[in-house]
């Protein structure tokens, strides 16, 4: 469960404070898939930065599975993303030097896993986004859609609780991005957190809550009924 | 388009400066270092006798001890004995010939109120002078008939003159050395060869003497000799038993024209020394050589161990930083990617680009070199003072040596840049802009 | 140790890169341990003991150009007139001064003839009172008595009946017991015998890179010639003072003569000893110079190959990679890179030390001083991409987020 109540975020420049979080509160809980959207500027990236363990807040208090990120320092963030988050970024940000299996294996390391655990596990996620057949080649050797592909794999082999997802089809084609949503979808079904910002309002719709982002804070919230009351039936 | 590219190379340069001045500084100090102990030996083993070097010839006969012979029998001795450079002088059969040590005194002034002067001599033949194309401001050496005749002459260096003669015509008037009352002949001027080549026993690189004389002061026991004597075999007392003896320690230089002089000279030496051993004396096989100047100075090791140590070190030296620039160039390059890339889709072909980077190489180059200029100097500068005499005059940047630095330096520059260059010219444009 | 297989393939795709790095430390590590081996070799020869006073002591020229001019008459009044100065120790004529690179040599042989194996050794002629004028330790045997000593005529060629030898020179003629050497009967200038009868702790030859300079004797001669030197041992301290005093009066007494080069025996020292400082300060300056731009050099490539990574070091660090971590990486690239450098270093060291060793007959290098090399390499290259790995590490995990 991801609780944040009263997140504010500041900027400060030589004269100027920007607030690009404001009185930011939001619950994600468990087995869920949000969506979150709103125009340029508005916080969106800010929020899933914080929201992600990669930036730290001004204010406020955040629960990640129970534990309080405000009193973390910068190991133990790193030790929490480690284990409990993965992330899917716009870009993709495959290491280009290293080929499919390592850049699999790389959050496997940083947790400690013996060799045969890492290998049954990448082997294991990249049979899941079906790209084992290719794990000796290097990214740039991949179509947009099939990098993709691998940077879930890779945030899917720690088996987090929570999987944040920034844009994750902005550089992709439609069709490739259809392809990849249903991978998510797929991954959600089996339990897996998911926190997507999209800028997609088609997309967006098709997450299972969609939260709109405006001037930092929380404005809108949308078909929350339609979700819930499926989950209640 | 030259300009556009400078333009360009300045901007990239100041964009990275820290990068760019690490570079200049690598290139700088690889290129001083390497200028510094390239100029100690280049002047080390600079011909000083240009015009005629190949004509001067060093004369070695092999009189050593049969038991134990000089340099464990590589070569033979370094100097010839009173007796055999008697002879050869006697026989005349060069071209020109000089016979020579190194001889010291001292001069009693005439004027009373002046001190009495320590003065390191040379006493040698008359063809010394023109042998060695020796360089006059009054008179002229001696004759060889003034030789024959043994005349009590003297050539002054042009500092003795000074000192004596405050620098006025002297010709004509007399010194007393070693109370020998001695004509004074000629005044040479300034004339410092380094190497000093007509006698390394004595030292390559020291001045040359401050007075010369006619050898026969020496036999006639006129003026004492120093420099080094070798013996194998005791001498006997006394100076004329010492003259008669097996000891060497005058130097023999002969002029031949030709090379048929020189086959012709060779083959007169050789029966000479034949002719000789019917005395007992040249027990040992025969070795007589004759050297020009250039082959003495290489068989006598004059450019010194160390420097050449130094040397080989600078040039290691520049490597490394050498190896440096291509390093940081490469990183700087391929940093570009992406503008590269764009200026790829934007018209450019691989030739602008390489053009474009090897400017900026050669750019790095330059100021480089301009640095390495200003640290040779700096670093000739204080070899001089941190081995003092032992460097003097070995240690001047000409222009030869300047234009060489800067031009080193580019070189070196533009082949280091070569590699970056050639991988820059070959980044996919397309892969960079995707990734934009 | 972690990471290692995948440093290794990520290096294997910048070959170049590491390669150049590589070679630099194998370079720098050639040079920096022949260098520092060739100053260490210098300040060993520096360090030998020249066996004189040297503190004490100092020597000056007489050159007599007088005709007619009693030279026995006058070196005795000289030595007189200097011995009785007050705060002199000591003082005879010599015919030359230790460290100053020029002098005489003989050879000693056990037996007499021509053919016969002789050992070189520089020679001394001085009177009885050398042991105490020049400072010197008489380690076995006695001291030349006053009768021993002899007027040696210019182009003389017999020598006296005894003489004084080094322990080195003991040693090299008497390898089973150097002590035994006094009394023995040797032979000089191929045929004459001469006895030692006394031998002292150390007295250098004036020649400084000669392999016998530790051979000398001594011979009880005083030399009728035009040229010599006087050699003075003052009492501690009073060096400086006596020095002019002498000079003044020695020159005064007699005008038929000059006195000059009044030099003392630390300045024959250092003058002997010039080149071998100047070169090691020159190699001492190459070495720091050449380890700096290595250093440099490595924190220029580190920076650039960091800043080319930014977005694959947040997205690692998003990845749940610690500073630490991050650091750790680059620490690990660059050991990687050293040792691979270092190894070819270990070659390339012996590689020019053969060399030098062959065309300028140095000795080889010591274990040590590779296992030296090493080490400081080890550590240049930690401490050269300490900042730009502490660089890496600051670089923020959302950085992973940002597009361009």
């Amino acid at each position: 469960m991801l609780i944040m109540k009263n997140i504010n975020k500041i900027f400060q420049t030589a004269d100027i404070q920007t607030h690009a979080l404001r009185d930011f509160c939001l619950q994600v809980n468990e087995g869920d898939f949000v969506s979150v959207t709103g125009p340029s500027g508005s916080g969106k990236t800010t929020f899933l930065n914080i929201a992600g363990l990669l930036e730290t807040f001004s204010n406020g208090e955040f629960l990640l599975d129970g534990e309080d990120v405000g009193k973390l320092n910068d190991n133990g963030r790193s030790r929490m993303r480690n284990e409990k988050i993965g992330f899917i970024f716009q870009g993709f940000n495959l290491i280009p030097d290293l080929n499919l299996y390592d850049n699999v294996d790389v959050p496997l390391r940083y947790r400690g896993f013996n060799a045969k655990e890492r290998k049954f596990r990448i082997e294991q996620n990249l049979e899941r986004v079906g790209l084992a057949s290719r794990m000796k080649h290097l990214p740039s050797q991949l179509s947009g859609g099939q990098q993709q592909r691998v940077a879930i794999a890779r945030a899917l082999a720690t088996d987090p609780r929570f999987l944040l997802a920034d844009e994750p089809t902005g550089n992709l084609d439609s069709e490739m991005a259809q392809s990849v949503m249903s991978l998510l979808e797929d991954i959600n079904q089996q339990g897996t957190t998911i926190i997507m910002v999209t800028h997609d309002a088609q997309l967006a719709q098709r997450a299972k809550r969609t939260i709109q982002v405006k001037d930092g804070k929380v404005s809108e919230l949308e078909n929350i009924s339609r979700q819930h009351n499926q989950a209640i039936a | 388009m030259f300009s556009y590219y400078l333009r360009l190379a300045w901007i990239s340069i100041l964009r990275h400066w820290g990068l760019s001045l690490l570079m200049i500084c690598a290139i700088g100090l690889g290129i001083g270092a390497a200028m510094t102990t390239i100029t100690v030996n280049y002047l080390m083993s600079a011909n000083p006798i240009p015009e005629k070097s190949a004509q001067l010839y060093y004369v070695q006969l092999d009189s050593w001890d049969v038991n134990d012979p000089f340099d464990d029998g590589l070569n033979p001795p370094d100097q010839l004995t009173y007796t055999d450079s008697t002879n050869l002088m006697l026989a005349k059969q060069a071209f020109r010939q000089n016979v020579q040590t190194q001889a010291f005194g001292v001069i009693e002034p005439e004027d009373p109120e002046m001190l009495p002067l320590i003065v390191n001599g040379r006493a040698n033949s008359a063809d010394f002078f023109p042998m060695f194309n020796v360089p006059f401001i009054y008179g002229s050496g001696w004759s060889n008939k003034s030789d024959e005749s043994k005349e009590f002459v003297v050539v002054l260096s042009k500092a003795t003159n000074d000192k004596l003669f405050g620098g006025a015509d002297s010709v004509g008037k007399s010194i007393k050395l070693e109370g020998n009352m001695l004509r004074v002949v000629g005044v040479i001027d300034n004339w410092q060869p380094k190497p000093r080549f007509y006698d390394i026993t004595t030292g390559a690189f020291n001045d040359s003497e401050d007075v010369f004389v006619p050898f026969h002061l020496i036999a006639d026991e006129k003026i004492s000799r120093s420099g080094n004597t070798n013996c194998w075999k005791p001498s006997g007392d006394g100076f004329q038993a010492f003259l008669a003896s097996e000891c060497i320690w005058t130097q023999f230089w002969v002029e031949l024209k030709t090379e048929q002089d020189k086959a012709d000279y060779q083959q007169f030496l050789n029966a000479y020394v034949q002719e000789q051993k019917q005395f007992g004396r040249f027990q040992r096989p025969l070795d007589n050589r004759l050297s020009h100047v250039m082959q003495w100075l290489e068989s006598q090791e004059v450019v010194a161990d160390d420097a050449q140590m130094m040397m080989a070190m600078s040039l290691m030296f520049l490597l490394v930083c050498l190896l440096n620039t291509v390093g940081l160039l490469l990183a700087k390059f391929l940093g570009k990617a992406p503008e590269i890339g764009l200026r790829q889709a934007l018209g450019a072909s691989k030739r602008t680009l390489f053009s474009q980077y090897i400017i900026e190489s050669a750019c790095i180059g330059i100021l480089g070199g301009l640095l390495g200029l200003t640290l040779a100097f700096i670093g000739l500068k204080s070899v001089e003072s941190l081995y003092g005499d032992y460097m003097k005059g070995l240690a001047s940047l000409d222009t030869n040596m300047a234009i060489s630095a800067v031009v080193l330096a580019l070189v070196s520059t533009i082949l280091a840049g070569l590699y970056p260059t050639w991988r820059a010219c070959n980044i996919q444009p397309a892969q960079q802009l995707k990734s934009q | 140790m972690l990471e290692t297989g995948l440093i290794l393939r990520a290096l294997a795709r910048n070959k170049i890169g590491a390669l150049l790095i590589a070679l630099q430390i194998a370079l720098t590590m050639t040079i920096m341990v022949n260098a520092i081996f060739m100053i260490q070799d210098r300040q060993q020869q520096m360090q030998r003991k020249s066996g004189l006073d040297e503190k004490n002591s100092f020597y000056l020229t007489n050159t007599v150009f007088g005709q007619d001019y009693n030279i026995q008459a006058h070196l005795q009044t000289d030595l007189h007139t200097i011995r009785n100065t007050p705060g002199v120790v000591d003082a005879i004529q010599i015919n030359a001064i230790p460290l100053s690179s020029s002098g005489w040599s003989m050879a000693l042989q056990h037996e007499p003839g021509e053919d016969k194996d002789a050992v070189g050794t520089a020679i001394y002629m001085v009177d009885d009172h050398a042991i105490n004028s020049m400072g010197l330790t008489l380690v076995a045997g006695a001291n030349f008595q006053p009768e021993d000593v002899e007027l040696r005529k210019e182009g003389q060629s017999t020598w006296p009946a005894k003489t004084i030898i080094t322990q080195a020179f003991a040693e090299n003629l008497y390898p089973d017991n150097w002590q035994s050497a006094v009394g023995k009967t040797v032979y000089i200038s191929q045929t004459q015998p001469i006895q030692i009868i006394g031998i002292v702790a150390a007295l250098q030859a004036p020649w400084n890179g000669w392999n016998g300079v530790e051979r000398s004797m001594l011979v009880p001669f005083q030399r009728e010639s035009k040229g010599s030197y006087y050699f003075i041992r003052t009492e501690a301290g009073r060096r400086d003072e006596l020095m002019p005093i002498i000079e003044k009066t020695l020159a005064e007494s007699d005008k038929k003569r000059i006195i000059r080069r009044v030099t003392t025996i630390e300045d024959t020292r250092e003058r002997s000893y010039r080149q071998h400082n100047a070169t090691n300060k020159i190699l001492t300056t190459v070495v720091i110079t050449l380890t700096l731009i290595t250093g440099f050099g490595i924190v220029g490539l580190a920076i650039f190959s960091i800043n080319r990574r930014t977005k694959q070091i947040g997205t690692r660090r998003a990845l749940g990679a610690t500073k630490g971590q991050i650091m750790r990486y680059f620490m690990m690239e660059n050991f990687i890179i050293s040792t691979f450098g270092i190894i070819i270093g270990c070659f390339g060291a012996v590689a020019l030390n053969m060399w030098l060793v062959n065309t300028f007959n140095l000795s080889p290098i010591s274990f040590q001083l590779v296992a030296f090399g090493v080490i400081t390499l080890f550590i240049v290259g930690q401490l050269a991409v300490l900042y730009p790995a502490r660089k890496a590490a600051m670089i923020a995990p959302a950085t992973a987020t940002r597009t361009i």
